[in-house]
């Protein structure tokens, strides 16, 4: 997204990269229950508008950028969304959502976290 | 492919939100302004012809628009997700709302067609008319904005359906104005009908204006809250920008409105007839421009979603802080190597060398703008003015210039081939559109200003900068990195007003007399300026 030239002034201008981002991330559980080691587990997503599951997709992102599609069920209110992950080792992984929000935007975000041993 | 989808999808909004104006603004234009059952002699039948003509393009564009925007957000989530959306997506509130719109644009267009426009004179048909645009109305509310929210849906959806009405009686207002004025233009109507409805209609804007207030300021409240809001994050940015341009369109309208108080105490035709219609024309442009930065608006998070991701005022004018401009830039090769790290998700390192490429891209062009606008100036003075008012060849130099820099992973000086980057990347088509419109502007601005009878190619330049001003604005984007995004953005849309300035400016210059042409010129000129300092100061975050 190097949003180079651009400027063009004028018409052009056109700055682009992306997709829009309406259906965002309001409260995510990573911060407060840190992903346990080799041990699956379940993150709890609130976002700030409904979403419709069918219609988004969800891939865990390792080391080297390794996707891999995850398990996304709705949980007990509207907006909330429970993630199973897999057994993962320690290290740097992400969250990587394709959203699409009730108000038809497909929005995309990224959940950037650690998987560390208890010390 | 994804790109251009998106791309398409970003644009489709402020296309669908001018029809809808020009359905709806027309129907209350009949029936509140015309009013042609009251006064069988005053409005002839060329202009109620034209009125219900205006009324049912706009409804058929609009059932042709909401179609295509249901199909271009299934294939834009086919390429995205990779898989056909079906049959999930015949169950989504996008989808049925969507179709429900289009279906009662469908109804509206018929009975326009079958019943209004055979009876112009019925107030009864009138009346229906306007009735059927509730169901319109009504299904239009599920796609916006507070459909989707978890709390307060109903209240947001009314305001925002309110707001949305009462842009489009004034945006559907001008439309009708314009039809009039070329309909006088060709003596179809008399003159004295002139005046009648440029007064009436700035009792109707006026109204419209208030409803627009008093919608508009609770919606910002709600989505926004803090100053922070407002200042740091793409939401509260977009409505500043829409702020700034409703004070440009109200300031056409003001004019507007002078002139006509001014025709009922001296009777003189002069202002009205040669001054008007050009600020109702470039009052169009502004106001269109506002459409597609409300569908830009609602396609970002709202600032009170997003109060981790907003930047603080320091940081907002650090973005225009004046600096040297970068004059070197990093080799091809740095650039590059630094691209993976940048691109990646996990173990992201940020590219020294992208940023400095892109600033050095950025500034350079800033400087090109900045001197071509020195000239620009020096041509209004009669010493200058013989070789000073080449100063477009600039754009054509640019052009060549961005052609080479602007993505360096493709032909001429990356890897990937021409034909390749140009369909399978969004932002290299952009680009390359972008530098192609740079550099045919300079040619042609160029033959414009020599030419003994250009004809029309004179407002080829003013049009493209006023498309370039609403593409800046109507594609903000949100990505992984939404404060640098916005960061990015900031600068960016702030071009997008200035080039709408310089458009409007351009505009009036072509078709005003002296004094009122050079002064609108240089203020075209000076907006041009701005756009070069705004570049020329530009750092990108690192990322
Ligand atoms: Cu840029």
């Amino acid at each position: 997204m190097r949003l180079i030239s651009k400027l063009v002034f004028v018409l052009s201008l056109i700055t682009s990269c992306g997709v829009h981002a309406h259906a965002v991330v309001t409260h995510n559980s990573l911060a407060l229950k840190p992903v346990p080691v080799n041990q699956a587990s379940q993150v709890e997503l609130s976002f700030n508008s409904k979403v419709e599951l069918d219609l988004s997709e969800i891939h865990l992102v390792s080391a080297g950028d390794k996707m891999q599609v995850i398990e996304a069920v709705p949980g007990d209110k509207p907006g909330k969304v429970l993630l199973n992950l897999p057994a993962l080792m320690p290290g740097e992984y992400a969250i990587k959502l394709k959203v699409f929000a009730a108000d038809g935007h497909l929005s995309e975000d990224l959940l950037r976290f650690f998987v560390k041993q208890p010390q | 492919m994804e790109g251009i989808a998106d791309y398409l999808d970003s644009l489709i909004g402020g296309i669908d939100l001018t029809f809808y104006s020009i359905a709806i603004g027309g129907l209350l234009w009949g029936w509140l302004i015309l009013k042609p059952w009251e006064d069988e002699t005053r409005f002839n039948n060329a202009l109620l012809e034209k009125t219900v003509a205006l009324i049912q393009f706009g409804s058929k564009a609009l059932i042709f628009t909401q179609l295509s925007k249901i199909g271009l957000k299934i294939w834009l989530m086919s390429v995205t997700l990779g898989k056909s959306p079906f049959p999930a997506f015949f169950h989504t509130v996008q989808f049925n709302a969507g179709i429900a719109r289009a279906a009662s644009a469908a109804v509206l267009f018929y009975y326009v067609k079958t019943a209004l426009s055979k009876h112009l004179r019925s107030e009864q048909r009138w009346l229906t008319a306007n009735a059927i645009l509730l169901p319109l109305v009504v299904s239009a509310a599920w796609l916006v904005h507070g459909a989707s929210r978890l709390e307060d849906r109903g209240l947001l959806m009314s305001i925002t359906v309110i707001h949305q009405i009462a842009a489009a009686a004034w945006v559907g207002g001008i439309f009708q104005l314009l039809a009039i004025w070329r309909l006088k233009k060709r003596n179809l109507v008399g003159v004295e009908l002139w005046p009648v409805v440029l007064k009436r209609f700035s009792v109707l804007g006026v109204g419209a204006v208030v409803v627009l207030l008093l919608t508009g300021t609770p919606l910002a409240w709600y989505y926004i809250r803090t100053f922070q809001g407002f200042i740091g994050a793409g939401y509260g940015n977009l409505l500043m920008v829409k702020i700034m341009m409703m004070g440009l369109a109200l300031g056409f309208a003001w004019l507007n409105r002078q002139a006509v108080v001014e025709f009922f105490e001296s009777r003189s035709l002069y202002t009205l007839t040669a001054k008007v219609p050009y600020y109702i024309e470039a009052e169009t442009l502004v106001l269109l421009t506002i459409l597609f930065t409300a569908a830009s608006l609602a396609s970002q998070p709202p600032s009170m979603d997003i109060p981790s991701l907003t930047a603080t005022w320091q940081e907002v004018l650090g973005m225009f802080e004046p600096r040297l401009p970068r004059y070197t830039s990093p080799s091809h090769e740095a650039l590059l190597a630094g691209e993976p790290g940048r691109v990646a998700i996990v173990g992201q390192v940020p590219s020294e060398a992208a940023t400095a490429w892109s600033d050095y891209n950025h500034n350079i062009s800033g400087i090109f703008l900045t001197t071509m606008s020195f000239f620009a100036m020096l041509s209004y003075s009669a010493r200058f003015h013989r070789w000073a008012r080449f100063w477009p060849v600039g754009f054509m130099l640019l052009g060549v210039f961005l052609f080479f820099r602007s993505d360096a992973e493709t032909w001429p000086l990356g890897p990937i081939g021409f034909w390749d980057s140009t369909f399978n990347n969004g932002e290299v088509l952009q680009h390359r559109i972008a530098t192609f419109l740079v550099f045919g502007l300079g040619w042609m601005e160029i033959k414009a200003r020599i030419a003994k009878e250009p004809g029309m190619l004179p407002f080829v330049f003013p049009l493209l900068a006023a498309f370039g001003g609403m593409m800046l604005l109507a594609h903000s984007h949100v990505g992984f990195e939404p404060k640098t995004a916005f960061l990015i953005q900031v600068g960016h849309t702030l071009m997008g007003v200035f080039s709408l300035i310089l458009a409007c400016g351009r505009w009036l210059e072509l078709k005003l007399d002296a004094p009122g042409k050079n002064i609108a010129g240089f203020i075209s000129v000076f907006a041009l300026f701005q756009i070069g300092i705004v570049l020329m100061f530009y750092r990108e975050p690192l990322y």
